[in-house]
């Protein structure tokens, strides 16, 4: 019979592909945590370290005039009394200039309100319609980072109980390792982002990874469960019926995955700003669980040749 | 047959119950999708946990003072045992409910202790000079370049620190101001002793303008016990000269004499009022949180959200797109590779779509933006399983199989493999929702419910759908459910 995908030929290469990326996750992890001012292993956005985010569009007749940001963070250290608000400050036009995103540390509402005002004598008008602004104190942070990894934690064990119980040991063992994989490359591009473009992750991004972590089983369960079937039924080779499998399997998980990645296309094409990098995430992590599902986990399954 | 023909009927009326839910009970929206402020209120306590008597506590307290206030479909919800969150839908400021929410309102009636006569005038006087400084620097931010004015504000401060012997902590010139002015009031209400009437002993607050001049005044009614002892108190200390100091949150607001006239019976009737220079809104402020009462424990805002109107209605839009335009792609992707069996999965969809929205509205489902991405991911899911099923059908027709008999052992082979992946993805869903934060529950809460219906919509509509089909001959043609490249694999 002849194979679309050749396996059993390709183990070697599969799994140190897989290694090789999961060296690089490591290695943004690690420059994230020793060479960057944030010095942790990623770049913790407001939701977990508390700040100021303010989003508000300007109004304009038709163009709106060009500030530089440098300008305008001088006058408002001009208007402003309390000087210690600007410091850490980043500000910055976007949307032919239209629309002004700033982020402080933590402000309290009426710093913040009156950084606004400031600004609406600067730049102004604003259209307080379209304003978006989030103020997270630091300890309510710091407790949203611990939910996280609480709640990433606890998942992950409840996933892993359930598919010991669901399959034998082994299967359980290489699809949570499969999970692993795609988290901690999904984390890793994070760390690589947040080193070279000042990306940040927020709760969503938890988030992601949990759905990732769900979806990733889900694939890699889906062909286990074949494979296993097949096992029972069809008279040929171990390593033969697991090649068999992932091919039969195959057409499944990759039109899965491009229609699960059709919607988070639209997400990032036309969704809300807010869910950007959210979708990004989802959409690295589901290439990469079914990268790992059809073949890294049942690679790990064969058994070499003695 | 008569059962198929019992499940279309049943999911015919599941579709028409979904339009006439959507159409009667419209979907809440989240603030991130109408506007408005939300803030998360954290209740302090220094030792031990917050016990779920005192959450109450709190919870019913902000409940008052928000009502109060006089917001219109505020929404107050208590999160993981010691926070609350408010939403404040409409483009409102939360600068407002900040001040409001925030203090204590621990109310309490001292008098003075005796032989602090000279004392308390100093501090009044102090006082006095901390408010014009005050005003002085309010009026000197408003001008804005008067930074000569704010060096004499400033000296002037340094100057006040030194005859009270107390240094400021704080970093800003104004926030220097007010911790001075707290320091006084406190030392102020450190001349008096407590007496036992206090902010229980009330039944309402109210306020009005003073007639001699712009200030305003609040009112204070007491219950009956606390009418008479407030008339007893006010007996004991007429006509001496010590003084009646009206203290909130450990900070003494006002201090009154009582006129001789009153040293037989006190001061009856079962009210008082409190005049200390009050603006209309400081007024309406103390007014708000008396009527509330005092809260058990102290609470800090720790999360403020706000989102204009116009913002919101652009997310709805945005959302709407990424929507419909995934749910198109997804449908011509399906179509194109199943042929028939796509367009069954497409009608399963758009009533996988409908079911939805109408449990959002009827359990009800507070719809935000991580929500519908929620609802977006899980239409993904949902086509997973139909995507399962038809593989496994062509697999069978390959094989030789009749038609229907393909079908049925299409379905009821997939149907292990859907059923260990949905409950992965609901085992995150449910850990998300119990741990979560607000918005993460959002979307745990919508990816769920899409997860559940899906088992639904997958492994009974698509089936029913098929069948029903497959009674019309020139809907039974096998090539029909195969690629056009008939390949094998």
């Amino acid at each position: 019979m002849k194979y679309k995908l050749e396996l059993i030929k390709n183990k070697r290469k599969i799994i140190g592909f897989s290694t090789v990326l999961i060296l690089l996750s490591l290695l943004g992890i690690f420059y994230s945590t020793f060479n960057t001012s944030y010095k942790k292993p990623i770049n913790l956005g407001m939701d977990f370290v508390g700040g100021n985010e303010l989003r508000i569009e300007r109004v304009c007749e038709e163009e709106c005039s060009n500030f530089s940001p440098d300008s305008v963070l001088e006058k408002l250290r001009e208007i402003s009394k309390n000087k210690n608000v600007l410091n850490n400050i980043k500000l910055q036009f976007q949307n032919n200039n239209k629309l002004i995103s700033i982020r402080t540390p933590y402000l309290s509402i009426e710093e913040s309100n009156n950084l606004i005002n400031n600004l609406d004598n600067i730049v102004g008008p604003l259209n307080y319609e379209s304003k978006d602004s989030r103020l997270i104190g630091p300890k309510l942070g710091k407790r949203l980072l611990t939910n996280c990894v609480t709640s990433l934690l606890v998942s992950l064990f409840a996933i892993s109980l359930y598919i010991t119980i669901r399959f034998d040991k082994k299967y359980a063992l290489f699809a949570l390792l499969a999970l692993f994989h795609d988290l901690v490359i999904v984390f890793g591009i994070f760390s690589w982002l947040g080193v070279i473009l000042s990306v940040e992750v927020n709760s969503l991004f938890a988030v992601s990874l949990l759905t990732i972590a769900g979806y990733s089983v889900n694939d890699t369960v889906v062909i286990f469960d074949r494979i296993r079937e097949n096992l029972k039924l069809k008279n040929e080779g171990y390593n033969e019926t697991i090649q068999l499998s992932v091919n039969e399997s195959f057409r499944r998980t990759t039109f899965t995955s491009i229609t699960t990645l059709f919607p988070l296309l639209s997400i990032i094409l036309f969704g809300s700003y807010s869910l950007f990098w959210f979708s990004l995430a989802l959409s690295l992590g589901i290439i990469v669980g079914s990268y790992s599902s059809i073949l890294l986990a049942p690679s790990l399954l064969l058994k070499d040749k003695a | 047959m008569k059962r198929r023909q019992g499940w279309l009927f049943f999911i015919l009326f599941l579709f028409t119950l979904s339009v006439y839910l959507l159409i009667n009970y419209p979907l809440q929206l989240g603030l991130d999708l109408k506007g408005g402020s939300q803030l998360t209120l954290q209740i302090i306590k220094e030792e031990g946990k917050v016990t779920r008597d005192e959450l109450e506590a709190v919870n019913s307290v902000i409940d008052k003072r928000v009502n109060n206030l006089g917001v219109s479909e505020s929404n107050l919800q208590t999160l993981g045992g010691d926070q609350l969150i408010l939403e404040l839908p409409g483009e409102q400021n939360p600068l407002v409910a900040s001040r409001v929410l925030g203090k204590t309102a621990l109310l309490e009636f001292r008098t003075q202790k005796k032989g602090t006569s000279t004392d308390l005038k100093t501090l009044q006087l102090q006082r006095l000079n901390i408010k014009e400084l005050i005003e002085q620097y309010s009026s000197a931010e408003k001008s804005q370049n008067d930074d000569n004015f704010l060096k004499v504000i400033q000296d002037d401060l340094k100057e006040k620190e030194q005859e009270l012997n107390y240094t400021s902590t704080s970093k800003d010139l104004y926030e220097k101001l007010i911790e001075i002015k707290k320091y006084v009031d406190k030392e102020i209400t450190n001349l008096f002793i407590k007496t036992d009437l206090s902010g229980k002993d009330l039944i309402n607050a109210g306020r009005r303008q003073e007639q001699t001049n712009n200030n305003w005044e609040v009112l204070l009614t007491f219950s009956n016990s606390g009418g008479e002892k407030f008339a007893e108190i006010t007996k004991s200390i007429a006509g001496t000269n010590q003084l009646l100091a009206i203290v909130l949150d450990g900070e003494s607001i006002s201090e009154a004499s009582v006129g001789s006239q009153f040293a037989n019976t006190g001061i009856t009737g079962g009210s008082a009022t409190i005049s200390g220079n009050f603006s209309a809104e400081n007024a309406r402020e103390l007014e708000v949180q008396l009527k509330g009462g005092s809260l058990p424990l102290p609470i800090e805002i720790v999360e403020t959200n706000t989102i204009g109107a116009l913002l919101g209605s652009n997310n709805i839009l945005k959302s709407l797109y990424a929507a419909i335009s995934g749910l198109i792609f997804v449908g011509i992707f399906m179509i194109f590779n199943y042929r028939i069996l796509g367009f069954v999965s497409v009608l399963s969809l758009v009533l996988y779509g409908f079911f939805n929205l109408a449990l959002y509205s009827l359990i009800p489902v507070t719809l935000t933006l991580p929500g519908i991405s929620g609802l977006i991911l899980s239409i993904g899911m949902a086509v997973d399983a139909n995507i399962l099923i038809f593989e496994r059908i062509r697999e069978e027709l390959y094989d030789g199989n009749t038609l229907t008999r393909s079908i049925d052992s299409g379905f009821q082979r997939a149907n292990s493999s859907i059923v260990d992946g949905h409950i992965t993805t609901l085992l995150s869903c449910f850990v998300l929702f119990l741990l979560g934060t607000n918005f993460v529950k959002g979307f745990a809460a919508t990816l769920g419910i899409g997860v559940l219906i899906s088992l639904f919509t997958s492994l009974n509509c698509s089936k029913t759908i098929l069948r029903f089909f497959t009674t019309y001959q020139s809907l039974r043609q096998k090539n029909l459910y195969l690629p056009r490249n008939n390949f094998s694999n």
